[in-house]
């Protein structure tokens, strides 16, 4: 039995080599190895959208990733998005439109928005609610999220 | 999730290899989405050899060879419902694919983890059946082609040994003058599990009569199969509301003969006739079959 597996990954950019178990997930690795608290851990199932992270730039949830399945791709965390601690465009919608309350399910949300505004120009309504299908937010503040998005793809498109 | 084995080759040939050497004791990981789930559960029997197969690149195709689309076992949800080949030559398998789980779900499960985990309420299982599929095995052995209306034995059981590996999924592209549609009842919109689904297929001729009808209830039966008895009431009629509720009548039969009566026959009863009919008519109102 292997008792761990070298893996060799992207993370925000920066490349990652180290040993994990092959039993642990994506999530585990990055908050309890690598420390990244910002993904959440809420279901752990796959349903509530908390631990989303792109994997080669589309939203996955990174609980029912197993680790070594990454080795070679590019993960992006909610700590990708403001690396030099400036907040992108998205994030500022967030904060503008009262799109966080609690907080817990914001670092999902943004990733599964970041996946469909880095793939669709000029979402529609409806799309942004089907990108965020998947993200469950206790709060219910849905309405401030969604004006959020549609404000993050106009401000993306102005700035273009 | 106990301790394994983890094996991830780099080609069919090497994951077919540990699966032999592994006596089909390995248990194959595509998207995990799934499996990620039933490891985690207590009690489970973990597999001492998982074998990773995702990083064979070769395995992720979704082409058009002549009149024929491929697809990789490795083709996500996502991918089948943004793929071109998919929404022209086969659009209902995009739709159904649209309804499975949530993006996120969507962007790591896979056809083959959907075809070879065998769960009844698999949503692309009927459409591809419509279709006619058929899949290919491969093994150490070589490999065979089989249909994928006979592929199911029971719920969570394929005709696969565990030495053999999905490798393709084939079937015709959909041609001119076909009508196609895949509606599925659930519980809520997103994250939901199919209570049940119902895939159709339907051929008409210049004239507007049926010339051809494949009906597949989904999470009804303990294996998918095509309602033959109903398909047979369509053929050379023309499509009217009438006739496909008489149609959806006759499934609705057929599914309880099969079943039993039990606590939900009263309900599935007019649901399941209802959900066909639905079904037929979206055929020709909202098709997914070939555009013309």
């Amino acid at each position: 039995m292997n008792v761990t597996v070298a893996l060799s990954f992207t993370l925000n950019g920066k490349p990652q080599e180290l040993d994990v178990p092959p039993n642990m997930t994506l999530l585990t690795l990055l908050r309890e190895e690598i420390g990244l608290t910002g993904t959440k851990r809420g279901c752990d199932v796959g349903e509530c959208g908390a631990c989303t992270v792109l994997l080669d730039g589309r939203a996955v949830n990174s609980c029912l990733v197993l680790a070594p399945q990454v080795a070679g791709r590019e993960v992006v965390t909610v700590e990708g998005l403001a690396p030099l601690g400036t907040l992108r465009p998205l994030q500022e919608a967030f904060l503008d439109h009262g799109a966080v309350q609690c907080g817990f399910c914001t670092p999902g949300m943004l990733m599964s928005a970041k996946d469909l505004l880095d793939h669709t120009s000029e979402p529609s309504t409806k799309e942004i609610r089907e990108a965020i299908a998947g993200n469950l937010c206790r709060c219910t503040g849905y309405q401030q999220i969604v004006e959020a998005i549609e404000d993050a793809a106009r401000r993306k498109n102005t700035a273009r | 999730m106990k301790p394994f084995t983890y094996i991830a080759p780099g080609s069919v040939k090497e994951a077919v290899a540990a699966l032999h050497e592994n006596g089909g004791t390995a248990r194959v990981l595509a998207g995990g989405t799934d499996l990620l789930l039933e490891w985690r559960r207590p009690g489970v029997r973990m597999p001492a050899v998982v074998v990773d197969i995702s990083r064979i690149e070769s395995l992720r195709r979704i082409s058009l060879e002549g009149p024929d689309i491929l697809l990789g076992p490795l083709a996500t949800h996502g991918e089948l419902m943004r793929s071109g080949v998919i929404r022209s030559g086969a659009a209902i398998l995009a739709s159904a694919a649209s309804t499975i789980g949530s993006p996120q779900i969507r962007n790591r499960g896979t056809i083959g983890g959907n075809i070879m985990n065998g769960a009844p309420c698999a949503d692309t299982v009927p459409p591809l059946i419509a279709l006619g599929a058929t899949v290919t095995l491969s093994s150490a052995d070589g490999t065979r082609e089989c249909h994928l209306s006979g592929f199911f034995n029971k719920p969570y059981a394929t005709i696969a040994t565990g030495e053999e590996l999905l490798t393709q999924v084939r079937f015709p592209a959909l041609l001119p003058g076909t009508k196609a549609s895949f509606v599925k009842l659930a519980r809520r919109n997103a994250l939901s599990i199919s209570r049940l689904s119902v895939a159709a297929v339907v051929s008409v001729d210049d004239s507007g009569l049926i010339t051809d009808a494949r009906i597949v209830p989904g999470a009804a039966h303990s294996v998918w199969k095509r309602t033959m008895e109903a398909e047979n009431l369509l053929i050379g009629k023309a499509p009217s509301a009438t006739l496909f509720a008489e149609a959806g009548r006759v499934v609705s039969a057929v599914v309880i003969k099969e079943t039993g009566r039990r606590w939900s026959t009263e309900y599935k009863e007019p649901v399941i006739a209802a959900l066909v009919r639905r079904t037929l008519e979206k055929c020709f109102t909202d098709n997914d079959g070939h555009p013309s």
